[in-house]
């Protein structure tokens, strides 16, 4: 048997075990495999979901527009002088060990319930990521680089945009797919509370109303949505950056 | 490289001008109604940890912390100790690993509610399930890697079986391991403060979510002071623990070469 085929396998074994368990003692905790994904047939392609889907995508697109605008401006000057690193540093340290839930009652205290909130929420814990990226792509551009460049007398926003940004495009793009689950857990955690619609808010609803065959589809649909945001990243990597040679050192 | 770090003064300072800027843009601004001041935060904090309200809910926020994420622990090297030594167990496991993994930690805490109610189990298990996956995935990871070379020179030496797993494997496999550990370490906080917060019955984010309702926001500051001290230890300390433990890996192997 293929290594693959056995991994399938097992999985499906697993799933059949599981359809087994919930027929044979029925409870409302654990449905059947087969009712979960009968529900998310029949709930996934309404308009009521996809547009849920939309608003939560919408909004970390934006959060993450605005985050990784933000954590490349920073990590690249934190890269590009030595100075800027030493002072920002204590502050950037802390700022990110703080859990993003605990932005999320600051930021609905200074932006309400709404989509303000939740953009505000995505925005800070995606920049960190980035910002560590840039961070270090940065500082890993090797000395005769920097030499080159100041050989050059290119000024600094110069060297920065023309030398360090593209030398670190390969650290920055590892940022973003560290990013893309921690993403995932921001869309939960920033609809965890108030109205309007996303992914986190159907899952909270259906809990609400005990509708526990929903739940199960709404954390499926979440890992799906990892899984394929992880590929297309990993995707978009191999195309963009295949002409980088930390790109492919780094894809091992 | 430097070998003794210095204490980053201009750093600091530069954290202490950004706190007395915010007091004065708050004052000046009027912002109050969005954000307290850095000096009522401060006072909240003295008040609040000298009631004893702080430090009991810090108390409940770390005894599940330590407990889910102990269970992480042992559970995600023992496991991945063992995926990364069996191909047949890894192979077996790759779709389901894959499945599971992508699936944001903190989405489960609904389902976990249903299933265990409010209370300690709960939270431990959501915080453990969260924690889990980085640190199996790391180890591993790690554990396959080893380069082949040092099992052979432990089989010649008589080395080998279980024995080779513990003395060859899992010392070589320590810096990925640490990785995975480090990870998971900020992941499980996270989970941890999440589900109190979603609870609201006790622990730090239960008290931040009261505070947010109340609109108290310099005790809310106050709590996330607290919140991001307790991340930047847990931080600090594991990558110090790391740097002991695994002196050739990290950091100081890339400030070697």
């Amino acid at each position: 048997m293929s290594r693959r085929a056995l991994g399938l396998a097992v999985f499906v074994g697993a799933l059949g075990l599981w359809e087994a368990w919930a027929r044979g003692r029925p409870t409302f905790l654990v449905p059947p495999a087969s009712a979960v994904l009968e529900r998310a047939w029949e709930v996934w392609p309404t308009g009521d979901f996809l547009g849920a889907v939309g608003a939560s995508l919408g909004r970390l697109a934006v959060g993450f527009l605005i985050g990784a605008t933000a954590g490349l401006a920073v990590g690249l000057a934190m890269g590009a002088s030595t100075r800027v690193r030493r002072l920002l540093e204590p502050l950037v340290d802390l700022a990110r060990s703080l859990p993003p839930i605990a932005l999320l009652p600051v930021a609905i205290v200074a932006f309400g319930v709404g989509d303000g909130m939740r953009i505000a929420v995505i925005a800070v814990g995606l920049s960190f990521p980035i910002l560590l990226g840039a961070l270090d792509g940065v500082r890993a551009v090797p000395p005769e680089t920097r030499d080159t460049a100041a050989l050059l007398r290119l000024g600094a926003a110069e060297r920065t945009l023309r030398v360090y940004l593209p030398a670190a495009l390969p650290s920055i793009a590892a940022g973003v797919r560290v990013a893309a689950p921690i993403g995932l857990v921001l869309i939960v955690i920033s609809e965890l509370t108030g109205e309007g619609e996303g992914v986190g808010r159907y899952i909270v609803f259906q809990q609400s109303q005990f509708n526990v065959p929903e739940v199960y589809g709404g954390i499926l649909f979440l890992g799906l949505l990892g899984f394929a945001l992880n590929a297309l990243l990993a995707l978009a990597e191999r195309r963009l950056l295949s002409w980088h040679d930390g790109a492919t050192g780094a894809a091992r | 490289m430097r070998l003794v770090r210095r204490p980053n003064v201009a750093g600091w300072l530069f954290v202490a001008f950004v706190a007395v800027a915010a007091e004065a843009a708050v004052r000046l601004l009027d912002l109050h109604d969005s954000v307290p001041t850095p000096s009522a935060t401060l006072r909240a904090l003295g008040d609040e940890v000298r009631s004893g309200a702080l430090p009991a809910e810090l108390a409940t926020t770390l005894e599940s912390y330590v407990v889910g994420f102990g269970l992480a622990v042992v559970l995600g090297v023992g496991l991945g100790v063992a995926l990364g030594a069996s191909r047949l167990l890894r192979d077996a496991s790759s779709v389901t690993v894959e499945f599971l993994r992508p699936i944001p930690g903190v989405a489960i805490i609904p389902l976990a509610m249903l299933a265990f109610g409010l209370g300690e189990p709960m939270r431990r298990f959501v915080i453990a399930y969260a924690a889990l996956w980085p640190i199996l995935v790391h180890t591993a990871a790690a554990v396959r890697g080893i380069d082949s070379r040092l099992h052979d020179v432990a089989r010649t030496n008589g080395v080998a079986g279980s024995s080779g797993l513990v003395r060859v494997s899992l010392p070589a496999a320590i810096p990925g391991i640490a990785t995975g550990i480090r990870v998971s370490a900020s992941i499980a906080l996270l989970v941890a403060v999440t589900v109190e917060f979603v609870t609201g019955t006790d622990g730090l984010g239960a008290y931040m979510q009261q505070q947010q309702l109340a609109f108290r926001l310099p005790e809310l500051y106050a709590a996330v002071v607290v919140v991001g001290l307790l991340g930047y230890a847990v931080n600090v300390g594991l990558r110090a623990l790391e740097r002991r433990a695994v002196p050739w890996s990290g950091e100081q192997r890339a400030a070697l070469m």
